[in-house]
């Protein structure tokens, strides 16, 4: 008996050390997946706030300039910009005109549908819809490849939403927007990156976002600059239900045929 | 004798901690190589390879401007900007529904019929079907009397390369290249005009389309062929169909 206690002491001593360095070099060699997002609590708790306050505004309209990347054939990269004005009305109700140099298309939800307004061609076309934003914004990017304007701002819980699959996030202080002061916060999602500007002071908006698509050759960026935040207009149903223009001609919205990545299945 | 035993516990902990660091080795290179996406392990007895280029990576988004969907519709493929079209060629490769970029269309000004008395500096003289045609700047001409009239770009023409602005079309396992009107296929080095292919979509219309009535709806007549109107992406683009 006490022969077998040295053995298994002796064999437990010997193989102990090891374990544990073996254990350790485990840990470190852990995939990434598994490590908690390294995010700053004061980078979170802003995003939080300007979340709860957005989230918790039954309706709202903002005006916004969007700048964005183009890469051409030749490889030079160059800049292509629009603006956008949306109208939200929670949590069924969504307005937002889109104008260019060449461009100008209206998009209506009344939580039921979703129309499409091309106003320069005076085309119109309409997709069913499910009976809440988030429901609806998803439905369109994954069935028929439509983004929502800022989406990312609308949906009902824009915490939630920013923090999916985010690895990491950082308060990098105080920065003057528009002459708005606001806060700087930098977030990675590893393959994007993303940057958001949240206004000083009880009204925690967000005045810009920059979305860097590391993915992507040349690093793309989206920049969206935000203006005219009102929160007091109501907004009326009329401003959501889509009346087709005078001589316009309804056309056939196209859904995409191949498999997409729904955002639920990427989620934590 | 407490000192001796001391000592040699301490030599044996760290003769078993490197050996289990060099058994944990091979554990640690794989999770890199993962992370790094080589995911396949390398033999060592392989003999030394040159390093491959890969073309860098294009992502086929729906649209920019969303963290929410950032994966949806996401589909990794070579990216074919390195080609050689020419030190002033742009080829439109970037697929954002709602970038507006106003860029240089060669061939956008054409007009069926209408008449030049000269072509420019760098037009060239074709042959196609023993038909004589003329090239200049994404615009095919014939000649009637002392002038080149225009026409529809010639099934089977070949160009060294394609317009300025040309845009490249998926279709199936194909690509095109559509400018003014016309769909270039490569061959042989070079891009020839091919029968305009049915069911593609393209994002703008031929220059010098007769809008039509079609099935209840309207479509724009080119050479032929309907270029009906659908949103995609939630912008305006047309899909190309045969008159019935």
């Amino acid at each position: 008996m006490k022969a077998t206690s040295r053995i298994l002491d002796f064999a437990f001593g010997w193989l102990r050390p090891g374990f544990i360095a073996w254990m350790g070099l485990v840990a470190i060699a852990a995939p990434a997946a598994d490590i908690k997002p390294a995010v700053d609590p004061q980078a979170d708790e802003l995003l939080r706030r300007m979340s709860d306050y957005l989230g918790q505004e039954p309706f709202f309209s903002v005006s916004v300039e969007v700048w964005q990347d183009v890469r051409l054939g030749s490889g030079q990269q160059v800049q292509a910009g629009r603006t956008v004005d949306l109208q939200v009305r929670r949590p069924d109700r969504f307005h937002s005109e889109v104008h260019s140099t060449r461009r100008n298309r209206g998009m209506y939800y009344d939580g039921k549908s979703i129309t499409l307004l091309d106003r320069v061609q005076n085309f119109y076309g309409s997709i069913p819809a499910p009976a809440t934003l988030d429901e609806a914004l998803d439905v369109a990017c994954e069935r028929f490849g439509i983004t929502l304007p800022l989406e990312d701002i609308i949906v009902s819980d824009p915490y939630q939403n920013a923090m999916r699959k985010i690895t990491s996030g950082i308060l990098l202080g105080p920065v003057t927007v528009l002459g708005a002061p606001c806060e700087h916060l930098a977030f990675s999602l590893g393959k994007v990156d993303w940057q958001i500007w949240i206004e000083q002071g009880a009204r925690p908006v967000p005045r810009k976002i920059v979305i860097t698509y590391k993915d992507e050759e040349g690093s793309p960026e989206y920049t969206a600059i935000f203006s005219n935040w009102d929160f007091e207009t109501k907004l009326s149903d009329f401003l959501f239900k889509f009346e087709a223009p005078a001589g316009s001609t309804k056309i056939t919205v196209a859904e995409i045929k191949g498999k997409n990545e729904a955002h639920r299945n990427g989620g934590k | 004798m407490t000192m001796k035993t001391s000592k040699v516990t301490s030599v044996r902990n760290i003769g078993v901690g490197v050996l289990a660091l060099l058994a944990s080795l091979p554990l640690i290179y794989a999770q890199r190589s993962q992370q790094a996406g080589r995911g396949e392990s390398v033999s060592r007895s392989e003999p030394a390879r040159e390093p491959v280029e890969r073309a860098p990576a294009f992502v086929d988004r729906a649209d920019h401007g969303s963290i929410r969907h950032v994966d949806t519709n996401v589909r990794q493929r070579p990216v074919s900007v390195s080609r050689d079209f020419g030190a002033q060629r742009q080829v439109i490769v970037h697929r954002d529904v709602d970038a507006d970029v106003n860029i240089r269309r060669a061939g956008s000004e054409f007009a069926f019929g209408a008449r030049r008395h000269r072509l420019g500096a760098g037009y060239a003289r074709l042959l196609v079907n023993n038909q004589p045609y003329y090239y200049d700047d994404g615009i095919y001409y014939q000649q009637e009397g002392d002038d080149y009239q225009e026409v529809y770009p010639p099934v089977g023409a070949d160009i060294p390369q394609v317009p300025d602005g040309a845009v490249e079309i998926d279709a199936g396992n194909l690509t095109y290249y559509y400018a003014g009107g016309a769909f270039y296929a490569e061959q042989d080095g070079g891009f020839v005009v091919a029968p305009t292919p049915i069911g593609v979509i393209v994002p703008e219309l031929p220059p010098g389309v007769v809008q039509v009535s079609f099935n209840g709806g309207v479509a724009y007549q080119f050479n032929g062929i309907y270029y009906q109107p659908i949103f995609v992406n939630g912008v305006t683009q047309y899909t190309t169909v045969l008159p019935r």
